[in-house]
């Protein structure tokens, strides 16, 4: 029985079972830092313009007149636009929802769900009496730009606390990103740990580290700024896989897992991209 | 001759009998390859994977059959449900295997 026991838990050790999301987020930055040594892996915060030089001095020449800065003023409008109850987004937030991506999402332990930020945004409005915004595109996004652009430089700090209910969610996003699926059988990995920095048709991939930095994103292909709720349901399209609802579940515990593994990482967003 | 004779009789069974497959298909069979691929469907989507693919050969089979192209129906029920086994199927081998893609 003992030895039995024994060899559970060492296969439990091998098979990663065991590895706490702290250790995850450091082998992967290992990972990375074997994969590409002359990089600094910072620099990952800025996708695939932190592998192709010639597509970089493009997007930084775009980043002098940036596409997503209506978005900034608008969701600024927004946000300082009192509910019909005279309260606002600031009250909803700490420190005024000014600077507070960074520990976005995060675990509410009374309600045992992963809140994001734009969970959190609609959550304001509906307890407050106003209709949620649509998850994707628009006003949402907008709002979620500016605070995103009120946190830039601070950096990702998403707690997992000591709940199991907390580590089962940061688990199931783990096990999703890892998970091959779609009629193409690709797993977010294949792209953006094994693939990453490699040509795929035209584009390059960006890498897994600093892929939750840069949120809310104006793609040029979209045409305007889109949440991360929005990619996820286009990268599972690719793969032809059935995307998932915005902010479902699913989404939700992927975002927490994505976004502690670019923990320490500088928030970038948001951010313009091909 | 007998001999002959039988041959003949079994060889023209034979065909019949494959060839009965060939058969236009009718709303029964439409029905039970439709229930068929739904199932399929759930189970995949239960373990968070199905195609976006199989949904919408699901839908064109339903509009097949409402237009009395059985045929046509069952041959895109039986392909949804295919697609859903195989969603199963990689559903089932990734749940034992994912593991071995995290760095360590």
């Amino acid at each position: 029985m003992k030895r039995i026991l024994i060899a559970c838990f060492l296969f439990m050790v091998m098979t990663n079972v065991y590895a706490t999301p702290e250790q995850d987020r450091l082998a992967l930055r290992e990972f990375f830092a074997q994969r590409f040594p002359d990089l600094d892996l910072n620099e990952m915060i800025n996708g695939l313009y932190a592998f192709d030089e010639g597509a970089r001095e493009q997007w930084l020449e775009m980043e002098d007149f940036p596409p997503y800065e209506i978005a900034i003023e608008e969701g600024e409008a927004a946000f300082n636009t009192p509910f019909a109850n005279g309260k606002g987004y600031a009250d909803c937030f700490e420190n005024g929802g000014i600077g507070i991506k960074q520990n976005y999402p995060r675990f509410d332990a009374d309600s045992g769900e992963i809140i994001t930020l734009e969970w959190a945004i609609n959550q304001c409005r509906t307890d407050n009496g106003e209709e949620p915004l649509p998850w994707l595109t628009g006003e949402l996004a907008a709002i979620s730009a500016y605070m995103a652009y009120t946190s830039r430089g601070n950096k990702m700090s998403v707690v997992i606390p000591d709940d199991p209910r907390a580590l089962e969610a940061y688990e199931s996003g783990k096990e999703y990103y890892f998970t091959r699926r779609g009629q193409l059988e690709f797993a977010c990995e294949n792209c953006h740990m094994q693939s990453a920095g490699n040509l795929l048709r035209a584009d390059r991939l960006s890498g897994m580290l600093g892929q939750a930095t840069h949120w809310p994103v104006y793609r040029s292909k979209w045409g305007e700024i889109g949440t991360l709720n929005k990619r996820f349901i286009e990268c599972n399209l690719q793969v032809r896989a059935k995307p998932y609802e915005p902010q479902s579940q699913v989404y939700r515990e992927l975002e927490y897992f994505l976004s502690y593994m670019s923990n320490g990482m500088e928030m970038n967003g948001p951010a313009s991209r091909r | 001759m007998k001999r002959k004779l039988s041959v003949l009789v079994i060889s023209l069974l034979t065909a019949f009998v494959m060839n009965a497959g060939a058969i236009a298909a009718d709303e029964t069979q439409y029905m039970a390859a439709l229930e068929q691929a739904r199932q399929t469907l759930i189970d995949a989507e239960a373990k968070v994977q199905l195609w976006s693919t199989s949904e919408i050969l699901l839908a064109d089979a339903e509009e097949a059959a409402a237009a009395g192209d059985f045929d046509l129906a069952v041959a895109l029920a039986t392909e949804a449900r295919l697609q859903g086994e195989l969603a199963v199927a990689t559903a089932e081998r990734e749940k034992k295997t994912w593991q071995n893609s995290v760095p360590k």
